[in-house]
């Protein structure tokens, strides 16, 4: 045989090692294999609830967990994962059951029924010991800061934006909406955009789930209201009234939004924006990887809420947090596991992954999040971002999706006015400030 | 020669008579299915009546305590309750009365011998089969008012203009759900009597025939008596069914827009998994078990029960 084709051992070695290294640089970072993944005999497991919105994540998650197991011998994490629509009911039952996960990926909002259920401990001394506090974002701590009390990690965080059709913009002539715009210039954005022959409206209003009333709410700061004055319920002022007729007029009578509001969750507005129903939504960032991939990173970029007549605006500013409970049968192995998330590295990926924006410092500064247009429009709201005021009683967390939303329905639709639906609304929320 | 006596020996008095052994027998043999059924059935409606007379909202631990009849007298005073009632007797009778109309017509063509007659029956079932979530998915997404598939075609066919919010508009919801469950419902209308049909004996027609009754006279004198058994007992189960039948609607409006398909099975969820307010949503289900109950006694009282008009 030719000389020149005979390998030799360590030849064939570094080709394989070349190869394999090819290959996994083609992989997602939560994709790549594990050469060999660590078994970790003897190690306490540490049980961690994650729920799941979409299967992108699961993978991720997966990944995430993994790295932690090779990362130190002494733990094992295992992770459950649960539908998102029963993640809070299965927490709260296992709590209420006295079995819960050691930790736990939860939405701030409800950090505080599980505080009120005295579920889980005060991590405020622990937290300032640990080396990365200072780099979290400070409004990030006050996500989970629960009458003074630290009780969870602020893993991502995110506020809401406008997501807009650059494309479409562009071929309507529509001048594009600045950093700086208004309800006025908002209103004539979503009329100019709205083609109803090309069956396409200028703005997917959410109409279902408790967030169809925070958005609202944004706007009614925005002129000027509050949900709470002096510690009482102050939701139903003429400010309010006044700016939430303004944003119902929108679908009610300039029909820029289409008939499919009053039940549009969620997966509606996002899916209206992405099949082309609609061209513009708010929402947070955590759908700006969904419409990288339906509407093209191209077509598409994010811009503040819009100026009201008060000549202010906020942003309700939350985060998705990492949270361990008192009744967990592995404290220590659930500390460990939230702290190495909150890693550069880690807590890097996991953002990324999902278009979140880290509550690190130094992460968040990186150029993937800044320079990236579809999370402009979020890193601008930073410096008007208030932490939701919804977040100030435990007991008003499942009356607004149950009590709330049909009432705010019941005014989209017509049969309240703006103001029977605040005053309605706001003994909802007087009679629960528990 | 003197005869010997024979004396009769007394035989053993068992200790219970014939009949009591024979019931003891009997009630042996039902003691497992009572202690299934009381296991599955009783022990959970007792838990659940127990459970409405506390306070027992699970993100209020500290607030836990015996209320009495605060839960029925909230239930009183709750608006969104009455309406929730009131939607809950449209769903059921809008409903059932459709899904058996659809069905007595489809099994009377299915009676019928035509070509094909198998794969037709077999096709009936279809909707039945699905589940119920994705029956409401797929319904959902045929709705959907900007790229439904519904609205696409009335319009192409020219019957309507505008396109339609079918479960955005409070008018329309109901209705839209409705016609889903309707077209779930038809096949075990169908089924049950086409069953019922295929066991009436050809021989009352013939003899009907020659007394000169005519279609309808058989239908009204023959078909529907002989049928009444299937058709109580098939409406009475559609009828609990459908009123404790919550995941169509949960997945395609969640009660909404506005309450408008708000039943008293969907609001008895949302109490329990959004509220997390057991003790409210076990009042909700015992009032829903009361009403059954008074709803199917009338019923049979109406319908003179299952057994044959003599």
């Amino acid at each position: 045989m030719d000389e020149r084709w005979r390998l030799s051992r360590r030849q064939v070695l570094r080709t394989m090692f070349a190869a394999g290294a090819l290959t996994a640089a083609e992989y997602a970072w939560w994709d790549e294999p594990l050469i060999s993944p660590r078994r970790a005999w003897g190690a306490t497991p540490v049980r961690f609830q994650f729920s799941v919105p979409e299967p992108k994540r699961n993978a991720l998650v997966e990944s995430l967990v993994q790295r932690f197991n090779q990362s130190q011998k002494d733990f094992e994490a295992r992770v459950e994962f649960v539908p998102q629509a029963q993640a809070r009911q299965k927490l709260i039952t296992s709590i209420a059951a006295g079995s819960p996960p050691d930790v736990a990926q939860v939405w701030d909002n409800w950090v505080g029924e599980f505080e009120g259920m005295n579920a889980v401990d005060d991590l405020t001394p622990r937290v300032k010991d640990w080396s990365g506090y200072k780099d979290v974002i400070p409004l990030a701590w006050e996500t989970v800061t629960v009458k003074g009390k630290i009780l969870s990690f602020p893993w991502v965080v995110t506020n809401d934006g406008v997501y807009w059709r650059t494309d479409r913009a562009k071929e309507y002539g529509v001048k594009p909406p600045r950093d700086d715009w208004t309800f006025d210039d908002f209103l004539a954005y979503t009329k100019a955009m709205t083609k109803p022959d090309k069956n396409q409206y200028g703005f997917g209003m959410r109409g279902q789930g408790t967030w169809a009333v925070l958005y609202a709410t944004e706007f009614m700061y925005a002129n000027g209201a509050q949900v709470l004055k002096d510690g009482k319920v102050a939701i139903n002022s003429p400010q309010a009234a006044e700016a939430l007729d303004w944003y119902l007029d929108l679908f009610r009578k300039h029909k820029v939004c289409p008939p499919s509001v009053p039940t549009d969750g969620w997966r509606g507005i996002v899916e209206g924006f992405g099949r082309g129903v609609t061209n513009a939504y708010i929402h947070n960032s955590g759908s700006s990887e969904e419409q990288k991939d339906f509407v093209k990173p191209e077509n598409f970029a994010t811009v503040p809420l819009p100026i009201g007549p008060a000549k202010k605006r906020v942003s309700f500013y939350f985060s998705e947090t990492l949270t361990g409970f008192k009744a967990g049968k592995n404290r220590e192995g659930a500390w460990k596991f939230m702290s190495w998330a909150m890693e550069p590295e880690p807590h890097y990926m996991y953002s990324k992954g999902l278009g979140l924006l880290p509550a690190r410092k130094s992460v968040a500064d990186r150029p993937e999040f800044t320079k990236d247009p579809a999370l402009a429009g979020f890193i601008k709201s930073f410096a008007f971002s208030i932490v939701s005021p919804y977040l100030a009683y435990a007991g008003w967390g499942g009356k607004l999706d149950s009590e709330g939303v049909p009432l705010f329905q019941q005014a989209l639709v017509g049969k309240l006015s703006s103001k029977e639906f605040l005053d309605k609304f706001a003994e909802v929320l007087t009679k629960n400030m528990s | 020669m003197a005869r010997e006596a024979t004396l009769a020996t007394p035989l053993v008095r068992p200790l219970l008579s014939r009949r009591a052994r024979d019931l003891l027998t009997g009630y042996c043999y039902l003691l497992p299915v009572a202690l299934a059924l009381g296991a599955t059935v009783l022990v959970p409606i007792l838990s659940a009546i127990r459970m409405s007379l506390y306070n027992n909202v699970l993100i209020k631990p500290q607030d836990y305590r015996f209320i009495g009849l605060g839960n029925y007298a909230r239930l009183v005073h709750d608006d969104v309750f009455w309406l929730s009632l009131w939607n809950s007797f449209y769903w059921v009778f809008g409903s059932v009365s459709l899904q058996f109309l659809g069905g007595f017509a489809a099994a009377l063509l299915l009676h019928q011998t035509f070509r094909g007659r198998a794969v037709v029956r077999t096709l009936t079932l279809l909707p039945w089969i699905i589940p119920g979530v994705v029956v409401a998915l797929i319904w959902e997404y045929l709705y959907q008012p900007n790229y439904g598939a519904l609205n696409d075609l009335l319009v192409r066919a020219g019957l309507m203009t505008d396109k339609v919010a079918w479960l955005s508009n409070p008018g329309l919801a109901m209705p839209a759900v409705i016609a889903t469950n309707v077209w779930r419902g038809v096949p075990f209308f169908a089924i049950m009597l086409l069953a019922g049909l295929q066991a009436i004996p050809d021989e009352l027609y013939e003899a009907a025939r020659v007394d000169g009754a005519g279609v309808l006279e058989r239908f009204w004198h023959i078909t529907l008596p002989m049928l009444r058994p299937i058709i109580v007992v098939a409406t009475a189960t559609r009828i609990i069914w459908t009123f404790n039948y919550a995941d169509l609607i949960f997945v395609m409006t969640s009660g909404g827009p506005a309450n408008a398909t708000q039943i008293t099975s969907t609001y008895t969820l949302l109490q329990a998994y959004s509220n997390l307010d057991f003790g409210y949503a076990a009042t909700l289900s015992v009032v829903l078990l009361l009403i059954m109950l008074a709803f199917t006694t009338l019923y049979l009282r109406i319908t003179r029960g299952v057994e044959p008009v003599a």
